[in-house]
This record gives C-alpha cells, sequence and structure tokens, in this order.
C-alpha cells in the first residue's frame, strides 16, 4: 500500500464509507437533539434561557436535581464498592470460576432494563430475598419492604449496573504485568504498598471509565426508578418522562431534557479528558 | 508465600461467589415465580406449575407487541449491520482526520440518555414530517442498535492482521477473492456476534421505544411495563423467563463464536 | 578471586533445592554456594531449571524442599520483601506510571528510608548509569538499552545483599550487550554487591562470571571457574553446551598407566583417564588445541570438507563417519583457504584430550 502522508478525507476514498453511517445519525439524532437544546432555549420573543431560570428557582426541582444526584452517587459508591474487588476476582479466577463469573455478569445485561426491574420488584417485597435474607442473618429484627424506599432502588440500580463497573475495569486488571508486583516486592515493598502504589494507580482509566459509566446510567436511568420508587420520588429522569406523557407539559420536559443531556455530555467529557491525563502516565 | 497464596485464593472464591449470587439473583427469582402457583410473588412458591405459561397465549397485546419488536429487532439490526460495517472498515482503514471524532459520535448514543434521545426524536421526526409510527420506531432503533455493530466490527477489524491478505494474494488469490476467504470467515464470528446483540439491545429498548407508540404498535417491553401497571402477576414474569431464555441462547451462540472472554471485552 | 567455595558459611547457600510442576521435575535437589562479592552465572539451555531456581532464591516461588541462607540468615520462610534480595527482570518490569526517578526511588520509599536521603541516592544511582538527563522522563518513552540501565539502577539504589539477574540481556543488541556487561561487572564491583546472573549464552557467562554454574535438566552439571569449564568440562553435556569441540567415539581397548587406549575411526588414540575395556566413550578436543601439519602426539590424516573464514581465524571442517566430528580452528592465514578435498596432517596433545561416556 502506498505510504505517503495521510490525505485529506476528499482524497481517500475509503473514507466515503463512513458516510452513510454519519449522515444517517446527522439527521436522525444529531440534529433533533440540537433542535431540542435550541428550542429549550427559544421563548415567545426569541432566546431566553427563562424556562431554565423558573426551573432552578423552584426548590422543588432542586430537590428533584438533588435527589437524582444523591442516588446515582450512592449507586456509583455500591458498584465500586462490589465491583473493584470483583474484577481482581475475575482476573484471579480459575478457568472455571471465570466462564461463570463472565455468565453471571454478561447474561444480565442481554435481558434489559424492564425485566430486571420487574425481577427487582419481586426481590424487594416485605416477604422477598432480600428481606428473608437479611432476617435470616440476624441483621434485621423483622422483615422489612425495601420496595419503594431509596434503599431499596440504590440495591437495584446497583445490581443492574454492577457489571458496567466490573468490566472496564477488568480489562484493565488483565493487562496489568504480574512482574511489576514481583518487583515491587523484590524492592522491599509490602503487598500493602504494592497495591496502593503500583496496582491501584494502574488500574485507574478502568476506574475512571467504570465510575463515567455507572454515573451517567444511574443519572440518567427511568424505567428502574419508575418500578422501584413510585411517583412520591422524583428523579431528572422520571420527572421528564412524566412531564411528557402525563402532565402533557412540553416545555417541562425539554427543559429538564436538556439539563439531563447536559449533565450526561459533561460525565462523557469529563470522563474523557480525565482518562486522557492518566492514560498519559501509565499504560 | 504459599500461605499468602492460599489466603487470597479464599477470597477470590468469597467474593466470586458473592458476586455472582448477587448478579443472577433478579434473574432466578423471576424465573422461579414464573414456574409458582401462586399469585403472589412469595418464594418458595406453594406449589409449582405452568399456569403463568398457559396464560400467555391468552395475554391480550402479547403476541403483537412480540411480533413488533421481533421486527423492529430484525430490520433495524440488519440496517444497522450494513451501515456499521462501512463505516468500521472507513474507520480502521481510512486515513483521514477526524476518524476518532466520528467514531465517538456513532458510539455516543450508548452513553446519552435514551429517554432524552427519545424526545428529541419524538419531536424531531414530527418536525421533520414523519408521523408514522412504525416507521418512526424504526428509524430510531437503527440509533439504537448502530453503536452495537461499529464498536464490535472496529474492535474485530483492528485486530486483524491484514498481511494476511497480502500473502493470500502471494499464494494466488485476488484482491476480493482473499477478502471472501481470509477477511470474512476471520471476522465473520465478531460481525455475528455484534448482530446478536444488537438485536437483543432492540428487543429490550424502552426509553426510546415509549415515546413512538399508539394502540396498535407496542414494542414488547412497553407491552410487558403495561402489565405490571394494570394486572402485576408471575405472568410478566412468565414473559422474562422467555427473554432470559433468549439471552441465555444468543449467550451459549456467541461463546461458540467467539468465546465469553471477547464478549466481555468492553 | 573466588574463594574456596566449600565452605559452609557462604554468603548465600542454597542447599537440596527441589521443585516439581505437576509430577515433572524442574529442580532436583540442587546445592549452591555463592561467596560475598562474588559474580555467578547459572549457564544452560531452556528449561533447564536456571529460571526457577533464581525465584526460589528471590523468593517468588515455594520450593519443595531445600533451605536457603543468606548472610547467615535463613531466608527460606520469608516473603520476597522481606528477603533484601533484589532482582532484574528479563522484561525490565519498570513501573509504566512513574518516571525513571521515581523508579529508582520506589524500593527507597517502600522500604521508608529517610526522605532526605532518597534524592541524592536516586542522583547517584542515575549518574552511575548516565542517565541523568532522563530523569523525569517516563520509563515508557525509552530504548531497550535505557531501560534496563533503569532496572538495575533501580534493583542496585536499595542495595541489596545480593542481587539476582535474569537474562537481562536478552532483549538487546550485541554491541549494546558487550556494553551492558562490561558496565553492570563495573558496578557491581564497586558497589560490593553479590551476585547470580541467569542466561544461556554461553560467551556472555565465560565473559562475566567468577564462576559459572552449568544446568541441565534441574541439576548443576559443573560449577567451576570459567577457564576449568571450558578447558576441563565436567560431562558431555557441558562440553557441548559452552564452545565447540571435535568428538570422535571409539571403543576402549586398553590402558596405559593413566592413559586409555580407543579405537577410533582414525585409529587408536589416547587419553587421560581410566575407562573398562569394551566401555564406549566419546573423545573430544578443543578445535584450538588441533594442531595442522604440525608435530603433536598424533598423526591423523583428515580429509578437508569444509573451509570457513571467520575473520581473525579459519574453521576447517573435516569428514568423518557417524556422529564423529572433527574440525579445527586455526588464526594461521598465511596459506589462504585450502580447498575441499585436501589431506591435512592434524596433530594435539593427548593432555588436551577429554573423555566421556557414550550417550
Amino acid at each position: 500500500m502506498t505510504t505517503k502522508a495521510a490525505p485529506s478525507a476528499w482524497r481517500d476514498p475509503v473514507a466515503l464509507l463512513a458516510a452513510p453511517a454519519v449522515i444517517y445519525l446527522l439527521v436522525v439524532y444529531a440534529f433533533p437533539l440540537l433542535w431540542l437544546f435550541m428550542k429549550s432555549l427559544t421563548g415567545p420573543g426569541g432566546l431566553t434561557i427563562q424556562p431554565y431560570v423558573s426551573f432552578l428557582s423552584d426548590p422543588f426541582n432542586w430537590r428533584v436535581i438533588g435527589n437524582t444526584l444523591r442516588v446515582a452517587a450512592w449507586v456509583t459508591v455500591v458498584c465500586f464498592l462490589i465491583g473493584y474487588p470483583a474484577a481482581f476476582a475475575l482476573a484471579r479466577a480459575g478457568a472455571v470460576l471465570q466462564i461463570v463469573m463472565l455468565i453471571s455478569i454478561i447474561l444480565p445485561l442481554s435481558v434489559g432494563a424492564v425485566v430486571k426491574a420487574f425481577a427487582w420488584q419481586i426481590v424487594l417485597r416485605r416477604d422477598g430475598i432480600v428481606s428473608q435474607t437479611l432476617v435470616g442473618l440476624g441483621l434485621w429484627d423483622e422483615p422489612q419492604r425495601l420496595l419503594f424506599t431509596e434503599t431499596g432502588l440504590v440495591l437495584g440500580a446497583a445490581n443492574i449496573f454492577l457489571p458496567f463497573m466490573i468490566l472496564p475495569i477488568y480489562s484493565v486488571v488483565k493487562l496489568i504485568d504480574p512482574r511489576l508486583s514481583e518487583a515491587g516486592a523484590t524492592l522491599g515493598a509490602t503487598p500493602l504498598y504494592r497495591f496502593s502504589h503500583v496496582t491501584l494507580p494502574l488500574t485507574l482509566p478502568g476506574i475512571v471509565s467504570g465510575v463515567a459509566f455507572v454515573f451517567s446510567m444511574s443519572v440518567s436511568m427511568f424505567v428502574i426508578p419508575s418500578l422501584l420508587i413510585g411517583d412520591r420520588f422524583q428523579t431528572l429522569s422520571t420527572l421528564t418522562g412524566r412531564s411528557f406523557l402525563l402532565m402533557r407539559n412540553e416545555q417541562l420536559g425539554s427543559t429538564t431534557a436538556v439539563i439531563l443531556l447536559v449533565l450526561a455530555v459533561s460525565i462523557v467529557v469529563g470522563s474523557t479528558w480525565l482518562a486522557r491525563r492518566i492514560g498519559g502516565s501509565s499504560t | 508465600m504459599t500461605a499468602l497464596e492460599r489466603v487470597s485464593q479464599y477470597v477470590v472464591w468469597f467474593i466470586a461467589g458473592f458476586t455472582v449470587i448477587f448478579l443472577m439473583t433478579p434473574l432466578v427469582v423471576t424465573v422461579a415465580v414464573s414456574f409458582g402457583s401462586s399469585t403472589v410473588f412469595t418464594l418458595p412458591p406453594p406449589d409449582w406449575s405452568l399456569r403463568w405459561y398457559e396464560r400467555l397465549a391468552g395475554m391480550r397485546g402479547l403476541l403483537p407487541a412480540l411480533v413488533v419488536s421481533l421486527q423492529i429487532a430484525a430490520v433495524s439490526t440488519a440496517v444497522a449491520m450494513v451501515l456499521g460495517t462501512l463505516c468500521a472498515i472507513a474507520l480502521v482503514r481510512g486515513r483521514f482526520p477526524g476518524r476518532e471524532t466520528i467514531s465517538t459520535f456513532l458510539v455516543s448514543p450508548l452513553m446519552l440518555p435514551g429517554l432524552v434521545i427519545g424526545i428529541a426524536m419524538l419531536q424531531g421526526f414530527k418536525a421533520m414530517g414523519l408521523r408514522d409510527v412504525y416507521a418512526s420506531l424504526l428509524v430510531a432503533h437503527v440509533v439504537i442498535t448502530l453503536p452495537y455493530v461499529v464498536r464490535t466490527v472496529v474492535g474485530a477489524l483492528s485486530l486483524f492482521d491484514f498481511s494476511l491478505i497480502d500473502a493470500a494474494r502471494t499464494l494466488g488469490c485476488s484482491y476480493s477473492a482473499a477478502l471472501t476467504r481470509v477477511l470474512v470467515p476471520s471476522l465473520a464470528p465478531a460481525f455475528l456476534t455484534s448482530g446478536m446483540f444488537a438485536f437483543l439491545a432492540s428487543m429490550d429498548n424502552y426509553p426510546i421505544s415509549m415515546f413512538f407508540t399508539d394502540a396498535w404498535t407496542k414494542t414488547l417491553p412497553i407491552q410487558m411495563l403495561q402489565y405490571v401497571e394494570e394486572r402485576p402477576d408471575p405472568t410478566i414474569a412468565a414473559i422474562s423467563a422467555g427473554l432470559v431464555l433468549l439471552a441465555i441462547v444468543a449467550l451459549v451462540i456467541g461463546d461458540r463464536l467467539v468465546g465469553l472472554r471477547k464478549l466481555a471485552d468492553f | 578471586m573466588p574463594p574456596d567455595s566449600s565452605t559452609s558459611d557462604s554468603f548465600l547457600d542454597v542447599a537440596g533445592a527441589e521443585k516439581a510442576f505437576g509430577g515433572v521435575t524442574v529442580l532436583g535437589g540442587v546445592d549452591l554456594q555463592v561467596a560475598a562479592g562474588e559474580f555467578i552465572s547459572l549457564l544452560g539451555p531452556s528449561g533447564c531449571g536456571k529460571t526457577t531456581l533464581l525465584r526460589i532464591v528471590a523468593g517468588l516461588l515455594a520450593a519443595d524442599r531445600g533451605a536457603i541462607r543468606l548472610d547467615g540468615e535463613d531466608i527460606g520462610a520469608r516473603p520476597p520483601h522481606r528477603r533484601d534480595v533484589g532482582v532484574v527482570f528479563q522484561n525490565y518490569a519498570l513501573f509504566p506510571h512513574l518516571t525513571v526517578a521515581e523508579n529508582i526511588a520506589f524500593g527507597l520509599k517502600a522500604r521508608k528510608h529517610p526522605a532526605a536521603e532518597i534524592a541524592p541516592t536516586v542522583q547517584r544511582f542515575l549518574e552511575l548509569v548516565h542517565l541523568t538527563d532522563f530523569a523525569d522522563r517516563s520509563v515508557r518513552a525509552l530504548s531497550g538499552g535505557q531501560q534496563q540501565r533503569v532496572a538495575v539502577a533501580r534493583a542496585l539504589a536499595v542495595q541489596p545483599k545480593l542481587l539476582l539477574l535474569d537474562e537481562p540481556f536478552s532483549a538487546l543488541d550485541r554491541k549494546l550487550r558487550e556494553n551492558m556487561q562490561i558496565e553492570l561487572r563495573r558496578l557491581l564491583r564497586e558497589l560490593g554487591i553479590t551476585a547470580v546472573f541467569v542466561t544461556h549464552d554461553q560467551d556472555e557467562a565465560l565473559t562475566m562470571s567468577d564462576r559459572i554454574a552449568v544446568m541441565n535438566k534441574g541439576a548443576i552439571e559443573q560449577l567451576d571457574v570459567p577457564s576449568t569449564i571450558y578447558r576441563s568440562p565436567a560431562t558431555a553435556f557441558v562440553l557441548e553446551f559452552v564452545g565447540l569441540s571435535s568428538r570422535l567415539s571409539g571403543t576402549v581397548v586398553g590402558q596405559d598407566h593413566d592413559q586409555v587406549v580407543v579405537d577410533t575411526a582414525f585409529g587408536p588414540l589416547r587419553a587421560p583417564g581410566s575407562f573398562v575395556a569394551g566401555a564406549s566413550v566419546v573423545l573430544a578436543v578443543r578445535p584450538e588445541r588441533i594442531k595442522v601439519n604440525a608435530p603433536g602426539d598424533y598423526a591423523l590424516v583428515g580429509r578437508l570438507r569444509d573451509a570457513v573464514f571467520q575473520g581473525s581465524k579459519i574453521q576447517l571442517h573435516f569428514e568423518t563417519q557417524g556422529s564423529d566430528q572433527l574440525m579445527v580452528e586455526t588464526a594461521d592465514l598465511s596459506d589462504g583457504l585450502p580447498p575441499p578435498g585436501t589431506e591435512m596432517r592434524l596433530g594435539w596433545a593427548v593432555a588436551d584430550t577429554l573423555i566421556y561416556p557414550a550417550p
């Protein structure tokens, strides 16, 4: 093949192959999003941020935003506390155990939010499995209902999003050269020191990726809170959905939708920037 | 040294066991409930029965919703595979600026809230004059499936050693024959697997699909949610169990084609 | 020079190290004693157990049986981070997320050296390996040779009692390798650090070592100074693994005082030693000990098959039967390269003849 300097898109015919997909997405996906964004800034008198101002001046809405961020934060924390060790366990597991773990991670991913959210409805009931287990372990005096509570929501969402924390971290842990820990040991580092100074820094890109995924999905989740916590607890997503489907308040819906969009985009951009900064000094 | 090794083995087993149980519990519970005889979701059920599965045939709207979901998934996946493969070739083999931007752009629907995308599409399609619900669903689902195809095919193409094509040509194949006999078989597993998971993603989708529905056109997840709101009973568990079965089949095929570890590549 | 290696209070004393993996014996009861300040090479083909032995000494692998004593202390039960044994890995194992200076400082920080001492120590070792300008560079930007030097500096910065090196130069090209060999010896002598060096390259072992342990199939076949290993290989394996040789098979026909008489394809030849009459043996001589057309203890006539020009010397290969090999190395180029088929008279001293049981 040729070894000339990279030609511009006009001279490289292979580039044209990307055109159908790109044009399709631009028309069907990017344009509507832009349109939504622009419309939310346009009022009867032209460009305005009035809808946002009135949205943000209502304390109820601040509670909604607070709910959204708080739940997302908790879900991310729980996912991390379980997922980080799980990623290592997955990397260290023997062949059979690894397959079992991989199945348990990938299968739920392939099933879909509605099925899983519904499943958690069953699990979180007063007579459900979580309740029975906790009573059995002696942590609870009597069976309690976790459904329609924030704790139940966090638990259910963490369960559903856990694969998205495990897999990115696992993909990074896989790549860590075991000789590095050995080298650390021969230099006199205790196992704890080796973990905190060698392993942990090297897993940072995976952590950033996993946290970004889970936090972003938790902020955006709609079906899960709808089924697990009901209408009394509003997040930005459920508020948006209700605005459009129930209240027929397109103005409100657009405003909250754009806020959600901006949040999601900032998480993506922020994590990519962070990953690049870390990636510059590690694997 | 071996003492530390033995302890860490136990720890690995403990964490792995907990994680597996934690992740599988919802699915296991659902399937168990679907085989129980009581209308309430108690476990263990008082008796085993297939009554909920028998009710499936009589559920109003279930079959049409299933058909709609399957059709939409099949067509949108097919379209996505064509568009996505062409695009993946351009991204891997092309030498033009902005490849990384385009790549991120193509995968972005996975990262943004489906709800917002759904709303934007709803209003955008109306503004562009597209009012037919079925067609709108179709157009929207291509956006859902495309990222899966692009990401997987780009990954597989990046790993493909193109010097194999050169080797085939020195052994007497024409360029297109080399592609057919070397590239296609090598890529086929990843290609098929990406199609399968794109299909599943379309079948499972709710946040975007919920904006494109009317009395005659509902996808399966929307229909299921309706059942949950109207009359929650283990029939829904039976439907869920069916979807779990579908996912298991996809997993087995995927493992045969590319292996579980490849499926886990993020 | 190396002191008497049979003292039981050697600096490093490995006794009876055994290791088997899944029923396959990788190390079968190996003993090794190294004196303080000595440079010992473990030389052998892949699979001979040299890396396994190294990892056992480092504590990265547990032996099935055997004791390890370092500087008078039993370290066999200690984890690697408490053995004070440094390792330079074959693939360097530099920490990719740290700079050159941070890599070198790693051991010092991990061992909680006083902060004020760390920077000067790092600086000193940067200078010792000539990498002062690279202190703040990421290690991924370095060439193979530079990475190698960082790996060595990092291991030495903590002044371990023992330094183990696992084929550290195998990925470098020849010129660089030779430079690094000299540099390493200089550094180790300057710092007075004892070293065990694993390699499969016999030239490397011969050049660098105070003593060489030639290993094969999990056992040390000979442990001695390089000149003895070369001139008096203890077994046929050592003979073949280290250096070139001419080998003639034959049968013992008699014993004459301290020499055996062996019947070979070239007639009766003698070697120092004693064997039972009728035994199958192999006679060997180093190629540079054979003289062409000059008086020696023998007068063999060989028919030339090949003459190979090697710059400073010529290798002459002669026609032989079966598994025999007859080759001569000579620096005498005055007659130029003789053509194949030339008959030449070859001779060598009985004292230079080696004899081994036939395999």
